[in-house]
């Protein structure tokens, strides 16, 4: 799009038929599977957004709601007519820069601080792209300065409410967190405990620090216990301490958000060569800022997420030749379709409609991968279409490094027998309510959904907060 | 036409007198007519050339026909709209002023040329000065010519036996020709018998079909062949050949329906016809008012299906002595004048929807597993159960549009019925449980008819609660079964998340996966959505292209039961017009042979898809049967002796046409062969639309594409055109069966020679476009416009020496 | 009408097959193999185990498919196979 002439016009018509604006009928599925629209209430919702670019663009475009997409791309996954709408914000947010129009970015900063907990996060992880044409350190000193004037100076509270209501969160992940958040700026008893040694899950685990720098998590934990929370990492329920036990300590709420880091098996030969990890160890590995060989030639295997966050790492680790491997195409990709872009323009190749057959080792070492192509087929019962081998076209490929990334599921085994799971295994909870089949336990985020985005962790936390709020408050009146 | 004046228009100066049609404002907007007239008297023999405001009208057809008389014209050409619209009617102008009228010719200036080029005005105008140049160097070598007759069989095959079927099959028995009605499954019916109640009366539907069924059954002039296939049709309208294949039922029409035999097959499973909801057993009658009323046996289930006969009980208990396991299917031969197509459609499987859990949630059913739940006659009795636990429902959410109107999911377009079926079926609940609560999710309520708007009112009236805003996902309690929708009211601009105990999914009406084998068989058209084509959508609505066959109920696209029973008669008054007349004229476009020239190689005779040519070896001629003859024009193009060519396309009209377009800034245009049935009419429908693209291209209509010879092609480059565009039928589509395999074999040729001599083989394009692909069309012009600017005169010039051979001779 | 279809039928119960019990007199069997030949569903197939006259008897491969059309005790020449339907589970309580 040239910025000589982008009147407000010509930007309407380009959307209305370049992006398919035509098409929607306004059905409100979007605003629907929109995390940012359950958050913020009636006052945004993608939909209203669409009919004003039609009605009145000049108002759409000075409006903050175009800087409040948090980029989950939900709204493309189920809209009946395949509208990339996070693609019309980005396109209307470049405009409104152009034209000078950012005013609208602090007030979406406002809003964001008032109602999204862990603002600093959300807004480096989902919010990006295109700050306004702010620089980074700007914005997080911004949110700093708005949160302060809202919520007052920092100080170090302690533990609110009556100890009798004491709330445990599991799992330190952006929902455990973002739960926290809430339900400590509310003056309850909060406990959040974490298996590993850092908190944060993914957030410190996956997510590589160029997307998301230490220091805001840090911040944001720094937040959270001075509400009067205590964080206890290296604290592993169902191995340092069991679930009894934490009733038996007066524990009566909990909030199971463990997140989905059990990495799914490949089942082929090879994958104990050396050389072939998970994608899951790489990162933290990475994140714990160790020495990792990272080799030259390095095979990703799978689409989702953490694939293309593990092979952008590799790439910034140094590796020369990082390709991705997908057995179906790219409109059935899972991964976002913003990382998988930057991850194109940063050098990653991605090849569609593969699969590893065999990996090939020399020595115990990696040193290639044997796969077969793919066709696609008829959709199966999860809507996609299914990938189906081609016969005899199989073909080897060279690789010192094999990275696994096809898939993570949530590790549940620790819960009592009466908190009931899927059939695939997620965390079976009230949509509503987010509560569990056993009272008092609630859910939320990737043990909930399986593995999605930060954004969605963080409305899983805050519905869950409201929800843990309301039982505490009937469970009193009892 | 006399003799005398036969012989006057073959030996006189042609006189051609020029139209140019204003149209309105639809050619005079973007064309200067006047100034296209005043180009066209320049033109050799035109002797009149006038602009007028619509010549088609009646003010417009008389004055040519006073021309005709007065000027003694002799050659008429018409520059106005497509030829697929008006030719008949200026023909007849022609013929009832006494011209004959095969010496009458169109030029395309609308939908080919003003409707595309709306904004060049200057393009455009020049455009048209050649498109009327094109049709007056045809018209000078115009020849006339009479059509012969042929008669037509008075016989009908009906192929569908749903109620847009049966109604066809009722009229035209009725009005005294004979009927075969073929129908797949083993009881006619179809979609309509499935269903509880009818919008807008609230009829019960099989009560009211049942009658209509039962007169097909008993009718003297309807020969019912169920559980049939049709799998060959050959030949032409008015006589077509067409073979049945008669699969076994295995029980004789001996058969009293007594269902003793029912009672002891041990062979249980899902039946069909209840949509899965109820079992059958192997040997079974589909449903209680089956016509023909005799049982059937599943042989893919049958214990008996290798041949020996393992299991008797069915045999033991039949009384009548019914079941006959010896069996064998059989073919059947019939000679029909007419066909008409009532194949229905099928519905849309949310299955893949994985948002709405249909499959994985039990109480999630779709419209057409809740006609068999309410139907008395159904598997619950007609009590609306819930699968999980066969509890009466206390709310029930509606979800309309699903797999319709969708870009992504389903199809794009309006299923047209789901809206008023939503309503019905909320009516049907609350009148057999008041208290039920009903929520509608919708995004418009499509309900124009007699009497919906009536209905739908009524149904606001009960209480019936429609909620703006389509759910996004559907959750499920896990102990209860019972279901959560999330949407957003988008009239409230609200978030919902309402608990219902049943979801309804409103799926939409899709084509049968089958309609290809149909499509195949009769060389129909089908849209992109996979219905069949119609000839014209506002003037022949229920015509094939393809000339006696006739198109009724949902094969042509979605429809309630009104509208498909107004088509079926209208379909059965089209058959009957047809077989009334009793004879057919063909078009007198057959091939003319030149035998001194014929070497019997049998060429010729190898690409005729309608075996149309005979070979005489020994006195080395080729005679053509002309009533078999299709008039594509493939073996005219096949013969490299010039022993054979196509009247009213003969190679002389073709080659002037290509002159008068390469005449003038040759290296500037593309030369376009268009085929009459698809890609023609491909270029009109673009016409139609306005798409616009660039004013390059010069359309000569053919029959079919394979008329276009190679030294068609080799002519147009040698006299120096930027590029040439053959576009045709899809392969396995072609109008004339398999034609086009020979357009694409010589157009390959002609690649092949391009690249030995070092040419741009870009500058031939070859497109296969259909009727309905009207963007596919523009977009190829538009991508051939870099092609023809980009052209440098040293490759021209090369072109023009290679080929500088099919230049001799004209 | 749809091919892929979702919902059990609300009858599924008149599906469940009867359960079965194939006998055979081991050395009464001549190993013809026409019980195996012609069983519609393909139940029997040869084992290895030889009989008194030295041949090899059937065996049941899949009871779960077996009808009880009682094919395989009508062809079999010298009456060495007969199938019984399986006692019945307890009777409900009323």
């Amino acid at each position: 799009m040239d910025s000589s002439d982008a009147t407000v016009k010509q930007v309407r018509h380009r959307i209305l038929e370049a992006d398919k604006l035509k098409n929607c009928f306004e059905c409100g599925i979007c605003t629907a599977s929109c995390s940012m629209a359950e958050m913020l209430g009636n006052e945004y919702g993608p939909r209203k957004l669409l009919e004003d670019i039609y009605a009145n663009p000049e108002e759409a475009l000075a409006s903050e709601a175009i800087w409040v997409c948090a980029w989950c791309y939900r709204c493309y996954n189920r809209c009946p007519q395949g509208l990339k709408v996070p693609e019309i914000l980005l396109s209307l947010r470049k405009t409104a820069v152009e034209r000078g129009q950012t005013q609208a970015f602090d007030k979406a900063l406002q809003k964001i601080v008032k109602h999204i907990p862990l603002p600093l996060i959300a807004t480096f992880v989902c919010y990006h792209p295109e700050r306004a044409g702010l620089k980074n350190e700007e914005v997080i000193d911004r949110i700093e300065q708005i949160r302060e004037e809202m919520f007052g100076a920092k100080k170090k509270e302690k533990t609110g409410k009556s100890s009798k209501e004491k709330i445990a969160i599991i799992g330190s992940g952006p929902a455990g967190l973002a739960a926290a958040y809430e339900l400590g700026r509310k003056k309850y008893a909060v406990t959040v405990f974490e298996a590993l040694s850092e908190a944060g899950g993914m957030l410190r685990k996956a997510i590589p620090q160029y997307r998301l720098p230490k220091k805001l998590v840090a911040k944001e934990i720094e937040f959270i216990e001075d509400l009067g929370v205590e964080v206890r990492t290296g604290t592993e329920i169902g191995k340092n301490l069991s679930f009894e036990k934490l009733k038996k300590d007066g524990y009566g709420t909990f909030f199971v958000s463990t997140g989905a880091h059990k990495s799914q098996k490949l089942k082929i030969e090879g994958t104990d060569l050396k050389g072939v990890t998970h994608a899951l160890d790489f990162l933290w590995d990475a994140n714990l800022d160790k020495k990792i060989e990272v080799g030259h030639k390095v095979v990703v295997i799978g689409g989702g997420n953490v694939a293309v966050d593990a092979a952008r790492t590799a790439r910034c680790l140094g590796a020369a030749d990082v390709t991705m491997l997908y057995r179906r195409s790219k409109e059935e990709m899972p991964a976002n379709l913003r990382e998988v872009e930057e991850a194109e323009h940063e050098g990653v190749k991605i090849e569609f409609l593969v699969s590893p057959k065999k990996i090939l080792g020399e020595n115990g070492n990696v040193c290639g991968i044997e796969c077969t192509r793919m066709r696609l087929d008829e959709p199966d019962e999860t809507g996609r279409k299914k990938a189906i081998p081609i016969e005899g076209s199989e073909f080897t490929r060279e690789a010192d490094r094999v990275i696994l990334a096809i898939g993570e599921t949530p590790d549940l085994a620790f819960l009592p027998k009466d908190v009931e799971l899927n059939e695939d295994g997620t965390l079976w909870v009230n949509p509503l309510t987010m509560e569990t089949t056993a009272s008092g336990v609630f859910g939320g985020g990737d043990a909930v959904t399986g593995p999605a985005s930060v954004i969605e962790a963080i409305r899983d936390g805050k519905r869950a907060a409201v929800s843990i709020e309301n039982y505490l408050k009937t469970k009193k009146e009892d | 036409m006399t003799e005398d004046q036969k012989q006057q228009s073959k030996q006189d100066e042609p006189r051609i007198g020029v139209y140019v049609c204003h149209c309105g404002l639809n050619i005079a907007g973007s064309v200067d007519c006047a100034e296209v007239a005043k180009f066209a008297a320049t033109l050799p023999h035109v002797v009149l050339a006038q602009d007028n405001r619509y010549t088609c009208s009646d003010q417009g057809q008389a004055g040519i026909q006073k021309d005709i008389k007065e000027k003694k014209l002799n050659r008429v050409v018409v520059a106005s709209c497509s030829p697929r619209l008006h030719e008949p009617t200026f023909r007849k102008t022609c013929e009832d002023a006494g011209l004959n009228k095969y010496l009458f010719e169109m030029a395309n200036i609308r939908e080919h040329c003003s409707w595309v080029h709306l904004y060049d005005r200057k393009a455009g105008t020049e455009k048209a000065k050649d498109l009327v140049k094109m049709a007056v160097a045809k018209a000078t070598l115009l020849q006339p010519a009479e059509e012969i007759e042929v008669p037509i069989t008075r016989k009908v095959l009906v192929i569908g036996g749903g109620v847009a079927g049966i109604q066809a099959a009722l009229d035209l028995a009725d009005t005294g020709y004979k009927v075969y009605l073929v129908e797949k499954e083993p009881s006619i019916g179809g979609m309509m018998a499935r269903i509880d109640k009818t919008f807008p009366t609230m009829d019960c539907s099989i009560c009211i079909l049942a009658p209509k069924m039962s007169d097909i059954g008993h009718h003297p002039n309807v020969e019912l062949l169920t559980n049939s296939e049709v799998s060959e049709v050959k030949g032409y309208i008015g006589n077509f050949h067409v073979k049945v294949l008669k699969k076994a039922r295995y029980v004789t029409k001996d058969c009293t329906a007594c269902g003793e035999c029912v009672k002891v097959c041990p062979i249980v499973t899902a039946n069909e016809f209840d949509v899965g909801l109820a079992t059958r057993h192997g040997i079974y009658t589909p449903f209680a008012q089956a016509v023909p009323s005799t049982y059937i046996i599943d042989m893919n289930l049958c214990l008996n299906k290798d041949g020996v006969i393992v299991c008797d009980k069915c045999i033991k208990a039949c009384e009548r002595q019914a079941i006959k396991f010896e069996m064998k299917p059989e073919i059947q031969e019939m000679e029909v004048g007419t066909i008409v197509v009532a194949t229905g459609a099928d519905v849309f499987d949310p299955s893949v929807i994985p948002d709405y859990g249909y499959g994985k949630f039990p109480n999630v059913i779709t419209s057409l597993e809740f006609e068999r739940l309410i139907n008395a006659g159904g598997p619950s009795g007609g009590h609306l159960i819930r699968p999980s636990d066969k509890q009466i429902p206390k709310r029930v959410a509606f979800i309309q549009c699903v797999g319709s109107r969708s870009e992504k999911t389903g199809k794009p377009y309006c299923s047209n019925v789901c809206c008023m079926n939503t309503i019905k079926d909320s009516l049907l609940i609350k009148e057999h449980w008041p208290d039920t609560e009903i929520y509608v999710f919708y995004v418009d309520i499509r309900a124009y008819g007699k009497g919906f708007e009536d209905l739908y009112k009524r149904a606001r009236k009960e209480g019936v609660v429609f909620i703006r805003g389509l759910p996004a996902e559907i959750r499920e309690d896990k102990r209860t079964h019972n279901l959560w929708l999330i949407g957003e009211n988008t009239l409230k601009s609200e978030l919902y998340r309402t608990n219902a105990d049943m979801v309804i999914l409103s799926i939409g009406l899709e084509a049968r996966k089958d309609s290809e084998t149909i499509q195949r068989l009769l060389t129909l058209s089908r849209n992109q959505d996979g219905f069949f084509l119609e000839a014209h959508p506002k003037l022949r609505p229920v015509d094939a292209a393809t000339g006696g066959i006739f198109f009724a109920g949902c094969a042509e696209s979605p429809k309630d039961i009104k509208d498909s029973v107004t088509q079926a008669s209208a379909a059965a008054a089209r058959a009957g017009i047809l077989m009334a007349k009793g004879k057919v004229t063909v078009e007198a476009i057959t091939p003319i042979p030149f035998p001194e020239k014929c070497k019997a190689c049998g060429l010729c005779i190898k690409v005729c898809p309608y075996n149309a040519l005979t070979l005489d070896k020994e006195k080395k001629r080729v005679t053509v049967i002309e009533a078999a003859c299709g008039g594509c024009g493939t073996c005219a193009a096949e013969c490299t002796f010039g022993a054979l060519t196509q009247s009213h396309f003969t190679d002389e009209q073709i080659i002037a046409q290509i002159d008068a377009i390469t005449e003038y800034d040759a290296n500037k245009k593309t030369v376009a062969f268009c085929c009459n049935w698809c890609s023609y009419a491909g270029a009109d429908f673009a016409g139609v639309s306005r798409m616009q693209y660039p004013a390059h291209a010069r359309i000569i209509r053919t029959m079919c594409s394979g008329r276009v010879s190679i030294k068609f092609i080799e002519r147009a480059f040698a006299r120096g055109a930027a590029a040439v565009l053959v576009s045709g039928c899809h392969i396995g589509d072609c109008h004339y069966i398999n034609a086009n395999y020979q357009t694409q074999k010589r157009v390959e040729r002609t690649w092949k020679k391009m690249e030995q001599n070092g040419l741009n083989k870009e500058r031939l394009q070859l497109l296969w476009a259909s009727a309905a692909e009207g963007e596919k069309f523009a977009t190829k012009i538009r991508e051939m416009q870099s092609i023809v600017e980009n052209v440098k005169p040293e490759e021209i010039e090369k072109t023009q020496k290679v080929f500088e051979k099919a230049l001799e001779g004209s | 009408m749809p091919e892929r279809i979702r919902h059990p039928p609300l009858d599924k119960e008149k599906m469940e097959q009867v359960q079965t019990e194939i006998h055979l007199i081991e050395d009464q069997c001549k190993g013809c193999g026409y019980c195996i030949e012609y069983c519609p569903r393909k139940v029997l197939e040869e084992s290895n185990e030889i009989n008194a006259r030295g041949v090899h008897i059937p065996k049941v491969s899949d009871i779960s498919k077996c009808i009880m059309c009682s094919f395989c005790t009508a062809v079999c020449p010298d009456f060495a196979i007969f199938v019984e339907e399986k006692p019945a589970r307890k009777v409900k309580e009323d």
